[in-house]
């Protein structure tokens, strides 16, 4: 299977670490993976016979790029268009606004009959329907698990759940920098700044951490479940979105008298998609703790059906790419 | 309103009928009826408990006035608990915000009513907290309660936490 990387940042050099482990996933299971190309945003490497991944992932750590091995300014798109390959992994960084660069990236990619998987939430939350029926008609594999949930499998569930039941309502803590924030906010009454240089500091939340904060990133996971698995054309502007920056230390402490933690919980349900601090009973499976990502179903037959696990960071990243690689390649 | 009552009838027959004629009589609908024939007082009394939903208080009191004209013994009138219940909490400038007028607001609406309110602080002239709780005859009438709160804190620039799937 011949796979072109596009952008090759923390993740694309994570899944590259990965792939060069032997006894991998897809190794395992006889696929051989060739890595005919690899674009960044200051050029690209391209060899038909298949790239000696681990050179090239030892320039682009010490370089910042692999312009050098190819040639300097070439293109993500002409790498695209001009390299024969089965599958591009679109993995450049996210832009919810307009979905770029990826959004480029995925509709030349689906053109040109190659299958697609991304991490990359930009343009399946601008452009959902549109990839999705552009993917059908070229039929072409479109895989995006690591946009929700990273190492959960959240999208593989909530279409399993689908098959014998109905799913009336999603509610999901989905964002892990948040959920951080909270948890340390509650257990050590600390305020919320200090709380978040803290995990700053830990490399749990970024330098600007905005995105996070207001629950965009909540947002954005939200917009591409409710789309995948309820069949909803919804976009970032069909989300009430509240976030976290007027939780205090005091709010919490009021709510664990009660019985309740408070989480930043995204809802898909009857009344529309929403994104809000919430309360959430201290038993409730929701309620889960520090980095820790939950998802919970609730189904017309099976109640409620909930799932946990990590989901951010490069590691957990790598396990979805992987996961959707092995389906890619399972099924061509 | 729901009530429960609980009195004591002679062990005589018809006792019950007579009893529950006068519950019809004004207008209260009966919801259920236990006659404990095991438990007999001391002085050989059925003790007997009925639910009714009855229009308002005045009836109610009507009502009790004729049991006793009749000579039957009422040991205990209660309003049957609510069962909806939530809590809310209110974050922001709670203590210099009209959340007395909201509490008066809930109270004025009928069918639900502000069981206990708790305020946190952090110092002056900073953001603080507040917890309420709410109970209702219905889980209609806790999310309409639920649906006035959050609109009168949006307009006291309060930010409403409620609970997740409510």
């Amino acid at each position: 299977m011949r796979v072109i990387f596009v952008g090759f940042g923390n993740l694309g050099r994570g899944l590259a670490r990965a792939l060069l482990q032997p006894n991998n996933p897809l190794q395992r299971q006889g696929t051989e993976v060739k890595v005919v190309a690899v674009a960044d945003d200051r050029g690209g490497v391209v060899d038909e016979k298949g790239l000696e991944l681990g050179k090239v992932l030892e320039t682009a750590e010490r370089e910042g790029t692999v312009a050098s091995l190819g040639r300097p300014g070439l293109s993500a798109v002409e790498v695209i268009r001009e390299t024969e390959a089965e599958v591009v992994l679109e993995l450049t960084p996210t832009n919810i606004r307009t979905g770029e660069p990826g959004l480029t990236h995925i509709r030349e990619a689906m053109k040109l009959k190659r299958h697609v998987v991304t991490s990359n939430k930009g343009p399946l939350v601008v452009a959902f329907r549109e990839l999705s029926e552009l993917a059908r008609r070229q039929g072409v594999q479109f895989r995006y698990s690591a946009t929700v949930g990273g190492a959960i499998p959240v999208l593989t569930l909530a279409k399993r759940l689908s098959l014998g039941d109905r799913i009336l309502a999603i509610r999901g803590v989905l964002n892990g920098t948040t959920n951080y924030i909270l948890t340390r906010m509650e257990r050590e009454g600390l305020p919320q700044d200090i709380v978040l240089r803290e995990a700053q500091e830990l490399g749990i939340a970024e330098k600007d951490p905005t995105l996070d904060l207001e629950g965009v990133d909540t947002a954005c996971k939200l917009v591409i479940l409710a789309n995948a698995t309820l069949g909803l054309d919804a976009t970032l502007q069909d989300v009430r979105v509240l976030g976290i920056s007027r939780i205090t230390p005091e709010a919490l402490k009021l709510a664990k008298e009660a019985g309740y933690t408070i989480k930043l919980v995204g809802s898909a349900d009857s009344k529309g998609l929403s994104v809000r601090p919430s309360l959430v009973p201290l038993d409730h499976p929701l309620a889960v703790s520090g980095t820790l990502n939950a998802v919970c179903f609730e189904l017309e037959y099976g109640r409620e059906v909930t799932i946990t696990g990590f989901g951010a960071g490069p590691r957990e990243t790598s396990s979805a790419l992987l996961s959707d690689l092995v389906e890619v390649s399972q099924n061509i | 309103m729901l009530v429960r009552v609980e009195m004591e009838l002679e062990d005589k027959p018809g006792q019950l009928v007579r009893v529950l004629e006068p519950v019809a009589r004004f207008g209260g609908n009966i919801q259920s009826v236990v006659h404990l024939r095991e438990k007999k007082t001391p002085l050989g009394r059925l003790p007997v408990t009925v639910v009714f939903e009855i229009p308002d208080r005045e009836k109610l009191e009507r009502l009790l006035e004729t049991f006793r004209g009749m000579g039957i013994r009422i040991t205990q009138v209660g309003e049957r608990e609510w069962t909806a219940k939530t809590t809310i909490l209110l974050l922001g400038h709670v203590v210099h915000s009209d959340l007395q007028k909201l509490i008066d607001a809930l109270n004025t609406m009928g069918g639900v009513r502000v069981s206990d309110l708790s305020l946190a602080m952090r110092g002056p002239g900073m953001e603080s907290a507040a917890r309420m709780s709410l109970v209702a005859e219905s889980s209609e009438r806790l999310s309409q309660a639920l649906s006035l709160v959050e609109e009168m804190a949006s307009k006291m620039e309060l930010l409403s936490v409620r609970v997740v799937g409510q």
